[in-house]
C-alpha cells in the first residue's frame, strides 16, 4: 500500500494519519479525505504527517488549499511533520508553507484542546 | 468422503451401471421381445408364462392371442406404433393393455393387466381442454409449475406431486407441489446433483415417463439374460417395465416413498426438470391411459416453458440497459470529467445494476458511493481479484481468504478493469446474504457406505430437511449484469484514451512552447540545459528560460508548478511568460518573483509553483540569485561546491505578498552554477535531503564543462522519471 488517509483522534481532536507517499497520484485523495472531515465542522483538525514517506509539491498544494479552508472556516489547524521526518519536512521547509501551514514537531506540541473552556 | 477415492469410485461405479440394460423388468407386467414379422418370441421375462397362462418360449404371439387380436396387432404394426398403443387384449387372466416399440432389432411387447391399476376416470378426460388451457394462461413458472403439479395430482391421485428444476449444477430445487394435507411440505427443497445421476438425467431426457408402482417389487429376470441377435442384455431404455437401479430403490425406501414416478421436463431439448410423484400409503398404479394423460401434461408445460423461463432471465435486464444508457449520455457530455459524469449525476454508477456499494477509480482517484469496505481496503481488494482471475464473484473470502472481514459490505464484487495502465476500475459491492437454503438432506455427508463388496452409493438416511447457511456468500452476478459493467468499462477505456492522445497533444504543443528549441547565445556565457520530460503518461510542469536583459545581464530561469497534465502545462506557460515580462521591467530577480507572486495571487488562486532566478552579468562575473520556494543553486568553486542558502523566500502563491529577497554571489574562472528542479533529487532512495548531498557530491567531482557536466550529473543520480527532471548549468567564458 503506497498510500492510505486514515481518520484518527489526535490530543482529542479530529485527524487525518497519512501513511505512505503524498504525490500527484495521491493527494488529492489527501484533499478529498480532509474536505470531507471539514464538512462534518470540527472545532480542530490535525493532520499527522509523521508516517509519511514522500511528499511533492502536489501534496503541499493540497496541504495549502487545507489549511485556506480552515483559515476560512475558523477552524484550528495544526500539521505534524516531525523534523525527524527529513523526507517531508525539507520540501515543506524548501516551500516555506509554515507561513500558511501552522506546522508542529509533534502532537506533544498541540494546545490543549480544552484550553480557555470549563472543565464540568 | 466424498471427494476423497473411494467415493469417487463408488460414484463412478453407479455411473457405470447398466441402467439402460438392467436384464430384468417390473413385475406389475410381462415383457415379450419377438421377431418381426414372423413374431416368434426371443426374449421373454420369466412372469410371462404366468400371465399367458401357458409356456411363451418357442412359441409366437400369434398363437398367444385369438386371432381378432393377432390381426389388430398385425394391422398396428403396419403403421405408427405410438397411435397403437395401447392395444387392449384379452388374456386368460383378463383384459391387458399391450404396449408395442422396437429396439435390438425386435418388437418389444409390454403386458401390463388392468385390473389393479388406478383409474381416474372418463370425468378427468373430458376436462382436458380446460386443463390445457389453465396451463397455456400462466404467464409466470410460479403459475404455469402450481398448475402442473395440482393438475398431475389430480389426474394420477399420487400423495405428493413436485415441481423440480434443476440448476446449472443439476442440483433440484421444488418449485411447485401439491401433496395430501397431512404431508410434510416438500417446497423450496434443494436435492444435491448426486440423487440423479448423469446417466439417469441422459435417459430421462429421451424417455418422458418413468413409474414404479412398488419400490419394494422383486426384479423379474429376461430369459434368455442375453439376447442371442446381438450379444447382450436386451436394450430396455424406452421399456415402461424397465427394472431401475438398486440405488434408485434404496433412495425411495429411504424417503418412506412405495410407489413413484416421474415426468421430464424439457426446454428447447434439454433436461429442465422433473414432475416427480409419489405415494407413501402403499403401492401405486395409475392406468396406462391415465400415464400417458400425464406425459401430455409434461410435454404441453415443456412446450410453454420457454416463455416464463425467458422472462425470469430478462427480469431486471431492461433497467441495466436503459442505465447503461444513460451513463453513456453522461460520460459523453463530459468526456473530460469521467469521475463526476459517473459519481455526481442523477444516474450514478451505482445505479447500473442491483448493488449496494460501487467503487470509481479513474486515473488513479478513487471515488466510493455506497455501502463499500474502507477506501484503503478497496484497491488492494479489487487488484487481488483482478490478480487472481476472479473479478466476479460471489463469495469473497473463496477466492482472498484475507478479505473475509470485508463480508459485511463485499461478500460479492463485480469489477472490471478501465484500460489505459493506470490500474483504474469499476466495481460494484453486494453484501454477505446470509443465504439460507433448504437442502433435501445435507449434501456434503458422505454418500458412501462400507459394504462387504466395498464401498458403494448409499443415499442418505434421512430427509429431514436441514438448513445450511452460506456465510461470506452474496446474490450471484447475473450475466447481464456483467455485461453491462464490462461495456461501461470499454467505454470508458475508449473516452479515456481519446481524451488522453488529445491532452498529449495539447500539452506537448505546450510544452514546446515552454521549452527553448536552442538556447540564446549570450556573450561571455557558457550555458547547458537538460530537460527530461516524466515519463508518466501527462506533462510536468518544469519550464526554464534565458532572458536577456538590457545592458548585457542576463537572467537564468528555473520553475516548477505543483501538479501534472494539461492544466498544469498551461499555468507553466502563463508563468513563463509574466515572468519574463517582469524580468524585463522590475530592478532585479526579487522584485521580478514579486511581480509574478502578485500574478498566481490574482489570476491563478489556489496555485503553486517554485522559482529560482540567477541574473549573470557576463561582464563582471556578478550574480544576484533570488528563489520563491524552489531548491537552491548550487555553486561549485575553487574553494568547494556548496547549496546557496540565502535569498530565498515561500513558494509563489502562498503568499499575497511574498517579499522576495536577493544573495549575491561571484563566478570566477571555472566556477559553475547548477540550477535543477526537484524532480533530480526528491525521488533519492535516501530522501531529498541525500539527493541534495548525492548531488553535490556529484557537481564537485564533475568535469567543468557545463554540457558535459550536466551529462555527468545526470548519469550519476539517474533521477527516476516519475516527474520531469530539468538541471540548467552557468559558467563564464
Amino acid at each position: 500500500m503506497l498510500f492510505d488517509v486514515e481518520r484518527t483522534t489526535i490530543a482529542g481532536r479530529a485527524a487525518l494519519t497519512v501513511r505512505g507517499e503524498v504525490d500527484t497520484a495521491t493527494s488529492t485523495q489527501l484533499a478529498t479525505a480532509a474536505e470531507a472531515l471539514l464538512d462534518t465542522s470540527p472545532a480542530g483538525l490535525v493532520i499527522d504527517l509523521s508516517p509519511t514517506r514522500f511528499l511533492d509539491s502536489s501534496g503541499a498544494r493540497a496541504l495549502v488549499a487545507i489549511a485556506r479552508r480552515c483559515t476560512a472556516g475558523g477552524i484550528d489547524l495544526h500539521v505534524i511533520a516531525p523534523r525527524t521526518n527529513r523526507p517531508v519536512r525539507l520540501p515543506l521547509e524548501l516551500l516555506q508553507l509554515e507561513r500558511v501551514v501552522p506546522l508542529v514537531n509533534s502532537a506533544g506540541e498541540l494546545p490543549s484542546v480544552n484550553a480557555g473552556r470549563e472543565t464540568p | 468422503m466424498p471427494g476423497g477415492p473411494a467415493g469417487e469410485d463408488a460414484l463412478l461405479r453407479c455411473a457405470d451401471e447398466p441402467i439402460a440394460v438392467p436384464g430384468a423388468v417390473q413385475p406389475h407386467g410381462a415383457l415379450v421381445a419377438v421377431t418381426e414379422p414372423d413374431l416368434a418370441v426371443v426374449v421373454a421375462s420369466a412372469n410371462a408364462p404366468a400371465l399367458f397362462g401357458r409356456p411363451v418360449a418357442g412359441t409366437s404371439l400369434d398363437q398367444l392371442l385369438d386371432d381378432e387380436d393377432t390381426a389388430r396387432l398385425l394391422a398396428g404394426l403396419a403403421g405408427d406404433l405410438a397411435e397403437v398403443n395401447p392395444l387392449r387384449v384379452r388374456l386368460a387372466g383378463g383384459e391387458v393393455d399391450l404396449v408395442l416399440h422396437r429396439a435390438d432389432g425386435l418388437l418389444v411387447t409390454e403386458w401390463e393387466p388392468v385390473g389393479g391399476a388406478e383409474q381416474a376416470g372418463a370425468a378427468w378426460h373430458r376436462r382436458l381442454p380446460s386443463t390445457l388451457q389453465r396451463l397455456s394462461a400462466t404467464a409466470t413458472l410460479e403459475e404455469l409449475t402450481e398448475v402442473l403439479a395440482r393438475d398431475v395430482r389430480a389426474l394420477t391421485g399420487f400423495d405428493r406431486v413436485m415441481v423440480y428444476r434443476f440448476d446449472a449444477e443439476w442440483n433440484g430445487e421444488v418449485i411447485a407441489e401439491d401433496r395430501r394435507e397431512d404431508l410434510e411440505p416438500f417446497l423450496g427443497l434443494r436435492y444435491p446433483a448426486g440423487d440423479i445421476p448423469a446417466q439417469a438425467r441422459a435417459l430421462y431426457a429421451t424417455n418422458w415417463m418413468r413409474l414404479i408402482p412398488d419400490a419394494g417389487y422383486r426384479p423379474v429376470p429376461l430369459e434368455p439374460p442375453v439376447t442371442p441377435s446381438t450379444g447382450r442384455p436386451l436394450d430396455l431404455s424406452g421399456a415402461m417395465l424397465r427394472s431401475v437401479s438398486p440405488v434408485h430403490l434404496e433412495y425411495l425406501a429411504n424417503m418412506g416413498v412405495v410407489s413413484s414416478m416421474s415426468v421430464s421436463l424439457i426446454d428447447r431439448g434439454k433436461l429442465w426438470g422433473l414432475i416427480a410423484c409419489h405415494h407413501y400409503a402403499g403401492p401405486h398404479r395409475p392406468s396406462y391411459a391415465d400415464r400417458v394423460a400425464t406425459e401430455f401434461l409434461g410435454r404441453t408445460a415443456s412446450l410453454l416453458l420457454p416463455t416464463p423461463v425467458a422472462a425470469g432471465e430478462q427480469n431486471g435486464m431492461l433497467e441495466v440497459a436503459q442505465r447503461r444508457a444513460e451513463l453513456a449520455a453522461a460520460i459523453g457530455r463530459t468526456p473530460r470529467s469521467l469521475t463526476e459524469a459517473l459519481t455526481e449525476g442523477e444516474v450514478t454508477a451505482l445505479d447500473l445494476l442491483p448493488a449496494a456499494g460501487v467503487a470509481v477509480r479513474i486515473n488513479g482517484q478513487l471515488r466510493l458511493l455506497g455501502e463499500t469496505p474502507p477506501a484503503d481496503r478497496v484497491v488492494p481488494l479489487v487488484q487481488g481479484l483482478l490478480a487472481a482471475g476472479s473479478p466476479v464473484t460471489d463469495a469473497v473470502s473463496r477466492v482472498l481468504p484475507e478479505a473475509a472481514d470485508l463480508s459485511g459490505t463485499a461478500s460479492g464484487v463485480l469489477a472490471v478493469e478501465v484500460a489505459g495502465g493506470r490500474e483504474d476500475f469499476l466495481a460494484w459491492f453486494r453484501p454477505e446474504t446470509l443465504r439460507e437454503i433448504t437442502w433435501g438432506g445435507n449434501p456434503y455427508t458422505s454418500t458412501t457406505a462400507q459394504t462387504d463388496a466395498g464401498p458403494r452409493l448409499s443415499p442418505r438416511r434421512s430427509f429431514d430437511a436441514w438448513s445450511e447457511t452460506v456465510r461470506e456468500t452474496a446474490r450471484p452476478w447475473r450475466e447481464h449484469e456483467v455485461d453491462a459493467a464490462r461495456g461501461l468499462a470499454a467505454l470508458l477505456t475508449g473516452t479515456a484514451a481519446n481524451r488522453a492522445e488529445e491532452d498529449n497533444r495539447l500539452a506537448t504543443a505546450l510544452q514546446r512552447t515552454l521549452l527553448l528549441e536552442q538556447l540564446p547565445k549570450v556573450p561571455g556565457v557558457a550555458l547547458a540545459a537538460r530537460y527530461l520530460p516524466s515519463e508518466e503518461d501527462v506533462v510536468g510542469g518544469d519550464w526554464y528560460d534565458i532572458v536577456p536583459l538590457p545592458g548585457g545581464r542576463v537572467s537564468i530561469v528555473l520553475g516548477d508548478v505543483a501538479g501534472h497534465g494539461l492544466a498544469a502545462a498551461a499555468i507553466t506557460a502563463q508563468l513563463r511568460h509574466a515572468l519574463r515580462a517582469h524580468l524585463l521591467r522590475a530592478p532585479g530577480p526579487a522584485a521580478a518573483l514579486d511581480g509574478l507572486n502578485e500574478v498566481i495571487g490574482a489570476l491563478l488562486p489556489g496555485e503553486l509553483a517554485t522559482a529560482i532566478v540567477a541574473e549573470l552579468d557576463p561582464a563582471t562575473g556578478d550574480v544576484v540569485v533570488a528563489s520563491a520556494g524552489h531548491p537552491p543553486v548550487l555553486v561549485a568553486t575553487a574553494a568547494g561546491t556548496t547549496y546557496l542558502h540565502e535569498g530565498r523566500g515561500p513558494a509563489l502563491g502562498l503568499l499575497d505578498v511574498a517579499d522576495y529577497a536577493e544573495t549575491r554571489v561571484h563566478l570566477d574562472g571555472d566556477d559553475r552554477l547548477l540550477l535543477f528542479s526537484d524532480g533530480l533529487v526528491e525521488r533519492s532512495a535516501d530522501g531529498l535531503a541525500a539527493g541534495l548531498e548525492d548531488l553535490r557530491a556529484a557537481v564537485a567531482a564533475g568535469p567543468a564543462d557545463p554540457q558535459e557536466l550536466l551529462d555527468a550529473v545526470l548519469g550519476a543520480l539517474n533521477p527516476p522519471r516519475t516527474d520531469d527532471v530539468t538541471l540548467l548549468g552557468v559558467a563564464r567564458t
